[in-house]
């Protein structure tokens, strides 16, 4: 029964919107949907792929230097910032932790229009307080609108997600292990050289293969700052096939867009799989408790503190501070603003829309249901893998494992597909998006799965030796020793399912908005007020998120 | 050859600033080896971090072979890579990424000035055969039994032949049984070796075979220092008495003195005891009888002092000796280890024996 409702949940929310995709890449005309009657089977949506010049000239390239100038600057700043909050003695620890996380728990779409606000060549506010303070004529000096800008801003999007990364690979190095170094006569640049860097890397190896990964599904950003400035890649590509300026939406030529796109995700995760076991056998953790160790900065204090606030400034306070001034007092500015420009307008209008009462109500619809959806099933999926003997259980892993391989984009389209071609009235509704949500299991499985392993099956075969039932023991010892571990998913996944741009933007009507994309519409509409009120709003919520979450990891942390 | 004079370091946590070393003053002389003892938290490991520069000091001062590598007082302090000295740690520090010979090559690939290969080998594999690991010299570090682990980390710390060797719990991580095969093995090293060794343990057991000073420190303090026998068998204070091995301690008050000058002590209810103490009378005072230095009779004795009379309550053999647990009224016990006799059994009357030159006295706190 469970082994039943849980492979068939994951082939479900998965593995069918996945093969819609494949069977829409091989079937023709292009802007039919797969079974449609007149269609029939084609190579020429793959053919055209190899052909277009668009693709081999500018999307390649671009998408190329996208992820690679991102992924690099984004892992130099996150290992500086996990390097300081873990391994050094650097004031205020906690709280720069939590304001680390900022990024990571608003929707992107905020980041993006505050930065746009920021960093715009004519009116950006850092562009503004650059040019009268060097006396510069005309628009610039920086451009946000440009591959640099593009690249400088995914990449203080992304730092938050290594830097938890890089911080759990630094928290499980025994410091023993350099300490052993220095006893051994090194100094501490040989250490670093010859210890630290080489028992770091593969731990370092998999954060880096997942980050690619990651960064090459990104939408939000090149959709929002790439587009003005017609850097091309290939999500937002494939988001302008479903969309084109002009004619009907193009099924056939996105789907075959969509799958090299998959394949190298799924490459990339046997690649991120193979590591992430080799870099267990590594872990040299002894479960003896040792008192980490902090090196003392000393002269190097002011630097790092200052390396540290440029981050946060530029990734959190800055964009929320200008968020919030524009809802208030719109383009004027902080220096030369006057009471007169001071105005609730914005927040009337938008507490006033209709849009606004509906993307509210979706928002926390939509990730609630998709929270509890995918932690129920990742919980099932994870006692099949650990606990179960079912025969195709790593093949069961694999698909949970897929999830991170499929950009939003896509998944947004095999479900578009799908229910397009089912004809049970969910497309178009706010229930789509709750199966479209569903599918990211990846986290929860894992999540759950660790848990299982941690959790000795003499705890099981006791609580069956003192008499209790199967079903009994599960709800009595196993779930709430699982709890803690369950729970931090959910949150994480509301957080999820909360930011979420692309896939409601994909699948978007007017009746299942939710606040990301309509704030997204309102910057589009040129309506910086309730765009930026709106923003303010988000980030308000999110701002106790940032310290609960906090807590939960570092607890999380702790008991790992 | 090392010493250390008037250590003390502290640590800020979260409930205030903390005295790990408050005080400390030893010294350990050439080709010796000197254990520091203590219930986890007294201090042990933080002073032994100070001998090999990984913790800085706040006050003190300490030599390694007549060159002073810390000293408070004159902001001197070498860093621990500029120290001679070899270190085992508690979770042997492997490195992963290295194997077996290339991490006891380490020490030496490292040291200034550089030193040649042939070199280097010859004195890799030399170590490696001392500790009996020259046939695993390949062999990954990950793929190493916690026994093999602890002969790597000790060829490492010897390899380079410094003047000081530190361990810190060199032991704790095996299981009981290769414990002693290696506490053995260990000790024949260090003293085939010659080399001046301090090495820190909880384990009263490991710092009686191996050392030949031991230090019992408690709360950041050296309590007692000595030879182990001396600290066996004249503890100076009911703590050390106490975590040397397990003791009886039963609460007494001195009454008075008898015609040779011994202190008429009563331990509870009709029981008195002759013993040697410079106690006034009137002073409450713990006596602390070892289970191996009593005696359990049948019969009782001819002499009547220094006698317990009681019930045996339970009895556990432990093959060469069995245990028995005296119950001598009052709500206390005594346990005497002593040989299997026939003639005893649970529930049976018994005189306790008490030899009055092997019972500490110490006035209650």
């Amino acid at each position: 029964m469970v082994l039943a409702v849980g492979a068939g949940a994951a082939i479900y929310l998965i593995a069918v919107p996945l093969g819609m995709l494949l069977f829409a890449a091989f079937r023709g005309p292009a802007d039919y949907l797969p079974f449609e009657p007149g269609t029939s089977w084609t190579l020429a949506h793959v053919r055209a792929l190899f052909i277009d010049p668009v693709i081999l000239t500018r999307i390649l390239p671009d998408t190329f230097v996208f992820v690679a100038g991102t992924v690099i600057l984004a892992f130099a700043i996150a290992f500086g910032l996990a390097w300081l909050v873990e391994r050094t003695d650097l004031p205020g620890r906690e709280v720069w932790f939590a304001l680390i996380l900022f990024p990571l728990l608003v929707p992107t779409p905020v980041l993006a229009i505050a930065w746009i606000f920021l960093l715009g060549p004519n009116a950006g506010w850092l562009n503004l307080a650059i040019r009268s303070a060097l006396g510069l004529a005309g628009a610039g000096p920086i451009d946000i609108f440009s591959m640099g800008g593009l690249i400088l801003c995914q990449a203080l999007a992304s730092t938050p997600f290594v830097f938890l990364l890089l911080t759990a690979t630094l928290r499980v190095m025994d410091p023993a292990l350099e300490e052993a170094s220095g006893a051994s006569g090194a100094s501490p640049l040989t250490t670093f050289r010859r210890v630290t860097l080489p028992v770091l890397l593969p731990g370092l190896l998999a954060p880096l293969i997942l980050v690619t990964l990651i960064t090459a599904e990104q939408f939000e950003l090149p959709l929002i700052i790439g587009l003005p400035a017609k850097i091309n890649v290939f999500s937002y590509r494939i988001y302008f096939e479903l969309n084109p300026l002009s004619s009907l939406p193009n099924y056939g030529a996105a789907a075959a867009l969509s799958l090299p796109f998959v394949a190298l995700g799924v490459l990339l995760l046997l690649l991120y799989n193979r590591l992430i076991r080799r870099a267990d056998s590594f872990v040299t953790v002894t479960g003896k408790a040792y008192r980490q160790r902090r090196l003392p900065l000393g002269p190097w204090r002011l630097p790092a503190l200052a390396f540290v606030s440029l981050y946060v400034v530029l990734a959190a306070l800055l964009p929320a501070a200008v968020l919030l001034w524009t809802s208030l007092f719109g383009y004027a500015l902080p220096l030369s603003a006057t009471s007169a420009d001071f105005s609730l307008e914005a927040y009337r209008t938008l507490f006033a829309s209709r849009a606004f009462q509906l993307g509210l109500r979706n928002t926390l619809l939509v990730a609630l249901a998709s929270a509890l959806i995918v932690t129920v099933i990742g919980t099932l999926l994870g006692w099949i893998i650990s606990r179960s003997q079912f025969r195709f259980r790593q093949a069961l892993d694999f698909v949970s494992v897929l999830s991170i391989g499929i950009p939003a984009v896509i998944a947004g389209l095999g479900v578009m597909l799908l229910y397009l071609s089912l004809p049970i009235g969910v497309y178009g509704t706010v229930w789509i998006l709750v199966v479209a949500y569903s599918y990211r299991f990846a986290t929860t499985t894992r999540l759950a799965r660790a848990g299982f392993l941690q959790i000795h099956s003499e705890l099981e075969e006791a609580s069956a030796a003192s008499g209790a039932r199967w079903l009994a023991t599960q709800r009595r010892i196993l779930l709430p020793l699982l709890r803690p571990a369950l729970t931090a998913g959910f949150v994480l996944l509301f957080i999820v399912g909360v930011r979420e741009f692309t896939i409601p933007l994909v699948l978007s009507s007017p009746d299942n908005v939710v606040l990301s994309v309509l704030l997204w519409q309102l910057f589009q509409s040129g309506q910086p007020g309730p765009s930026a009120a709106l923003a303010s709003i988000i980030v308000a919520v999110a701002l106790p998120v940032i310290f609960l979450a906090r807590r939960t990891i570092t607890r999380r942390a702790m008991a790992d | 050859m090392l010493n250390v004079t008037a250590l003390a370091k502290s640590f800020v946590t979260a409930d205030g600033t903390v005295k790990a070393v408050d005080d400390v003053t030893l010294s350990v002389a050439e080709a010796q080896c000197c254990a520091l003892l203590g219930p986890s938290g007294c201090g042990k490991t933080t002073a032994l971090r100070c001998v090999a520069g990984l913790e800085q000091a706040e006050r003190g001062r300490i030599e390694i072979g007549g060159r002073a590598v810390s000293d408070a007082a004159s902001g001197l302090f070498v860093p621990v890579h500029d120290r001679s000295i070899g270190m085992v740690f508690q979770s042997y520090a492997i490195w992963p990424h290295l194997d077996v010979h290339d991490n006891v090559a380490y020490p030496l690939e490292v040291a200034r000035p550089r030193l040649a290969r042939v070199e280097i080998e010859k004195r890799v594999m030399d170590v490696l055969a001392l500790v009996g690991i020259d046939a695993m010299a390949r062999r990954p570090a990950t793929r190493l039994s916690g026994g093999q682990q602890q002969r790597v980390a000790l060829a490492r710390a010897i390899v380079r032949r410094p003047q000081l060797l530190l361990l810190d719990e060199p032991l704790s991580n095996l299981d009981a049984r290769l414990r002693e095969t290696m506490r053995r093995e260990l000790a024949a090293l260090i003293r085939q070796i010659g080399i001046t060794a301090l090495f820190v343990t909880h384990d009263q057991a490991e710092a009686l075979a191996l050392a030949d000073q031991v230090a019992v420190m408690d709360q950041g303090r050296i309590v007692q220092m000595g030879p182990p026998a001396e600290i066996y068998d004249r503890p100076k204070t009911l703590f050390v008495a106490k975590f040397l091995g397990a003791a009886n301690v039963l609460s007494g008050l001195i009454e008075g003195r008898d015609a040779e000058g011994r202190a008429q002590v009563a331990i509870g209810g009709p029981h008195r005891l002759l013993l040697v103490t410079d106690r006034p009378p009137g002073i409450a005072v713990d006596v602390v009888l070892r289970p191996e230095n009593l005696t359990i009779a049948a019969q009782p004795p001819a002499e009547a002092f220094n006698v317990i009379p009681g019930r045996i309550a339970a009895l556990t053999f432990q093959g060469s000796h069995v245990e028995y647990e005296v119950d001598i009224g009052g709500a206390a016990t005594v346990r005497v280890l002593a040989r299997a006799q026939a003639d005893l059994g649970r529930g049976m009357a018994v005189w306790v024996g008490v030899d009055s030159r092997q019972v500490a006295v110490f006035e209650a706190s």
